[in-house]
């Protein structure tokens, strides 16, 4: 046991000093972000309250760009599976809960409910997610959007109708999380830290595995049929089988959401599987940077927290979509890679000044600021496309 | 529901409610059709514009002047000139960009959500109703049922547009530079259209019947910042159905979810909601290029 330990121990000293090594990592900013997970734990309730929806609307967003961002596929009808993973959340914690409780005693069953909940919550979405996408996929751009659209209301006339009285129509269904009892210890799973905590984990770890998906030859496939799906198809890729699968994986780590949002805000209704809840994972994606693996998140970040800056001005708070239609204006004219693009910019530039430094002292390296943004002011005056570079960015 | 009697339940009131929704309808899903067609951008603020339209009518009706006719052409007008801005700041930059397609609908999403918060802002949330003109503000009866003469002059006028449409389309010189334009850009370029100057003028025109069709059908319905939302969900129905870009499309596609909406909720409510979209997604399916040809046709 103690070896093992040592082992983890000394690997993620490695990791640090790698990092610390080898300046800007990946690893280096997943250690911040670990880091970061854990101080905002300590935090004033509220805040704690407020990052987590953050979370949600990140693995949300992230689960999403899978489909937009990798595979070139505007979905407009996402909010389907997170609509689903929420009700499936819900009825099981309505209709189970005390079957449930039979056999694995009450003390567990609020957690044991949750679990099945969320697994039934993802078994939905992927009981959706087979046939619509295997439909969807056939069509292309604009014409993918406008299906999933359409799906995605058909889902949502269904939850509303309520035909078969299991989702309780445009009321929706209560969801209360109950207090467990595990080893004498009892706790709430509702309460605004251990909700946190269990967010938190299984927002990381869902991240995570998109991250490897990405990084994977799967991921390295999404990305030839974003750039060319000709060309895919020429090196012998089944494009729409590929497209099918994709659209299956993004669509399950959204349910993971849903699910996450029902117990968050303790109801599931219809409104989850709106059109305009579809909205909200492309307006982050945007903002955020659709050609990063973190835009979605940086973008979910200031979605949020724009709009809770925004909320604290009571004469701006009932206008907030005025600032976040004009944000997605500039940013979609402006900036092609959105905020993680322009941090990019900024780093890379940064960095610039640091050699100009390096060079030439001081004096080098103002006049290099000094016509370095007079270049951009003037491009973005002339607001010439033709110069319009699209070099992605290092964590494609 | 026994079949046998869905038949005298549906009225000749339902029928002429289900054409003056179906119009209405048809004058903003035109508009969407005619510039997707020519300028392939799918336009998602154009149900925003839909409103726009039948705000400027009540804030004309109301406040300036107090007739009705000249409200609905102040209105159109104002709002083509709203969607000619549009076009010149925003859409206009992105026509060189490579896969433009999704950037497009993007940045009109950020022109619903800036003209819904704009409307609320100078309007408030609450909602309004526009008087009906005098002239039309009777009832009429066929056949026991009944309705108000105003439906009527809906159903009319919007036909008129699509007879009025049609001819410009396919009888005029502007028309022929538009059909040339849509068909193939480069070329009309090099044979001296201006295309950007045409596109602006046809997000004009676009744009001035989804005014139209807002300041129109602005007695019929109650106007709030949500109308832009609903209607341009149906919108997208009614040009998928029909076929992006083509006209006569719109005009069926438009008339078919009008019925749907006027008849449907009598035997199941969410029904109006999922009858159209199940017919979209069958639509793209079966035939994504519509039921209908081009542009003109």
């Amino acid at each position: 046991m103690s070896t093992q330990n040592d082992g983890l121990v000394d690997r993620i000293g490695n990791v640090g000093r790698q990092a610390i090594g080898n300046g800007w990592t990946t690893e280096r900013f997943a250690l911040l972000g670990l880091l970061a997970l854990v101080v905002v734990s300590v935090g004033p309730q509220f805040q704690i309250y407020l990052f987590t929806e953050f979370l949600i609307i990140a693995l949300f967003a992230v689960a999403f760009n899978l489909l937009y961002g990798y595979t070139g596929l505007l979905s407009f009808g996402h909010a389907m599976f997170f609509g689903a993973g929420a009700y499936g959340l819900a009825i099981v914690l309505r209709d189970y809960q005390s079957a449930i409780a039979e056999i694995v005693g009450t003390g567990l069953a609020p957690l044991a409910t949750f679990v099945v909940g969320g697994i039934a919550g993802v078994a939905l979405a992927l009981l959706l997610a087979i046939p619509v996408g295997y439909l969807s996929v056939r069509l292309e751009e604009i014409y993918f959007a406008l299906i999933t659209l359409a799906f995605g209301m058909l889902f949502y006339s269904l939850l509303l109708q309520d035909p078969y009285g299991l989702t309780n129509g445009s009321d929706g269904i209560f969801v209360a999380l109950g207090g467990v009892e595990l080893g004498g210890t009892q706790f709430r799973l509702a309460g605004r830290r251990i909700y946190y905590y269990i967010t938190a984990t299984v927002v990381t770890i869902s991240i995570y595995a998109i991250w490897r998906i990405v990084n994977s030859p799967f991921g390295t496939i999404c990305k030839a049929l974003r750039e060319s799906p000709d060309r895919a198809a020429a090196l012998g890729i089944n494009v729409s089988v590929h497209r099918w699968m994709t659209f299956i994986v993004s669509a399950l780590f959204v349910s993971i959401a849903g699910v996450l949002i029902a117990g968050f805000s303790s109801v599931a209704t219809p409104n989850e599987a709106h059109w305009s809840m579809s909205a909200t994972p492309v307006v982050a994606t945007v903002i955020g940077g659709a050609s990063y693996f973190g835009g979605p998140i940086v973008g979910a970040f200031l979605y949020h927290y724009v709009r809770w800056g925004i909320s604290r001005f009571p004469a701006l708070e009932a206008y907030w979509e005025l600032f976040f239609g004009i944000m997605l204006i500039v940013v979609v004219l402006y900036f092609k890679q959105g905020a993680a693009g322009g941090l990019a910019m900024v780093g890379t530039w940064l960095q610039d000044v640091q050699a100009a430094y390096d060079r030439g002292g001081a004096n080098a390296a103002t006049a290099f600021v000094r016509e370095s943004i007079g270049e951009k002011l003037g491009s973005m005056m002339s607001r010439s496309t033709t110069g319009q570079s699209d070099d992605g960015g290092t964590d494609r | 529901m026994n079949p046998v009697n869905i038949f005298p339940l549906i009225g000749v009131g339902d029928v002429v409610i289900g054409l003056s929704l179906g119009s209405r309808l048809f004058l903003i899903a035109v508009g969407l059709s005619l510039i997707f067609g020519v300028l392939g951008v799918l336009n998602f603020a154009h149900g925003a514009l839909y409103m726009l339209g039948a705000y400027f009518a009540l804030s004309v009706v109301t406040n300036v002047v107090g007739n009705f006719w000249l409200a609905i052409v102040v209105g159109a007008i104002a709002v083509g000139i709203v969607g000619a801005a549009i076009e010149v700041v925003t859409i206009r930059p992105l026509y060189e960009r490579a896969e433009s397609d999704l950037d497009q609908l993007i940045v009109t999403f950020g022109f619903v959500l800036i003209t819904h918060e704009a409307v609320r802002f100078i309007w408030g949330s609450q909602p309004y109703s526009t008087p009906m003109p005098d002239a039309l503000n009777f009832t009429m009866s066929i056949g026991g049922s009944q309705f108000t003469a105003y439906r009527l002059f809906v159903i009319i006028a919007a036909a008129l547009v699509m007879v009025g449409l049609w001819l410009f389309i396919k009888r005029t010189y502007f028309g022929s530079l538009v059909r040339g334009t849509s068909s193939d850009r480069e070329m009309a370029s090099m044979l001296g259209v201006d295309v950007p100057r045409l596109y602006t003028a046809v997000f004009f025109a676009g744009s001035f019947l989804a005014g139209l069709g807002g300041a129109l059908a602005a007695p019929m319905q109650s106007i709030g910042p949500n109308l832009g939302e609903a209607v341009i969900i149906d919108a997208f129905i009614i040009v998928v159905i029909g076929g992006l870009g083509s006209l006569s499309g719109a005009f069926v596609g438009a008339m078919f979810v009008g019925m749907m909406q006027s008849i449907v909720p009598q035997f199941f409510d969410a029904g109006s909601i999922a009858v159209p979209f199940l017919a979209m997604v069958i639509v793209l399916l079966l035939k994504p290029e519509g039921l209908f040809g081009g542009i003109g046709e």
